[in-house]
């Protein structure tokens, strides 16, 4: 999984390449760190070229989403792939998530 | 084809690509094998974590319009099924990091079922692709 962290005036913009599992996952954790630091974080995820998530990373989506909601902040997923947006339906993420 | 992947530590790839290579499934379409892959890495991730075991036997086969992909290890009893399932309505603040990757084999695959053979735990796992 390749993320691009880039600033865009108040928003942070976030674009996630590849697969994210059980082989990245803690990698993946690292390199969203710098998200979970900022108040009030208004965080965009461009998920367009994510190929695949498992449980580990859903893990790490909770995490970074429960980070973004205790600094009074908010975030986004968008253009989510359908096999991707059924595993967010499935485990009910899609409604503590907002996905557009 | 069931294989035999012994040691298994910082195997998960080995084992995931070897099922998804396998001539049972390589030709299936898109939607068929991300389910398959993501099932399969949730199974491997549990007996890595909880079985113990140092190795495993693994792999697919079509029996009649299903492909069923089994596990076979040497570690203590432990059947994934038995843990509740999580919570999927719970709001943000109480939901749990545990549980969905079980739960995700329940939700996408037609059967998924365990037994305790003699020292063996077998975890087998049916999906229809002939829809």
């Amino acid at each position: 999984m390749d993320v691009t962290i880039k600033k865009e005036g108040a928003q942070t913009l976030v674009t996630l390449v590849g697969r994210l599992d059980t082989t990245n996952a803690d990698q993946f954790q690292k390199d969203i760190t710098p998200l979970m630091q900022d108040e009030n974080p208004d965080i965009v995820l461009d998920c367009t070229d994510m190929e695949y998530t498992s449980s580990q990373g859903l893990r790490m989506f909770l995490l970074l989403q429960k980070s973004v909601s205790s600094r009074g902040g908010k975030m986004v997923m968008t253009n989510m792939k359908s096999q991707v947006k059924e595993v967010f339906d499935i485990t009910g993420f899609s409604n503590i998530i907002k996905i557009l | 084809m069931i294989k035999r992947f012994d040691p298994i530590e910082g195997r998960n790839s080995d084992i995931i690509e070897s099922i998804m290579q396998s001539d049972e499934v390589v030709g299936l379409g898109d939607d068929l094998k991300f389910k398959i892959r993501l099932c399969v890495e949730e199974v491997e991730e549990n007996i890595l974590c909880y079985s113990g075991s140092t190795w495993v036997e693994a792999g697919a086969e079509v029996e009649g319009d299903h492909l069923s992909i089994s596990f076979r290890d040497g570690g203590v009893e432990f059947d994934p099924l038995a843990k509740a399932d999580p919570d999927i309505n719970a709001p943000l603040e109480e939901r749990q990091i545990g549980g969905l990757g079980i739960f995700l084999c329940k939700q996408m695959m037609d059967v998924v079922e365990y037994k305790r053979e003699g020292d063996h735990n077998v975890l087998k796992m049916k999906i229809n692709i002939k829809l």
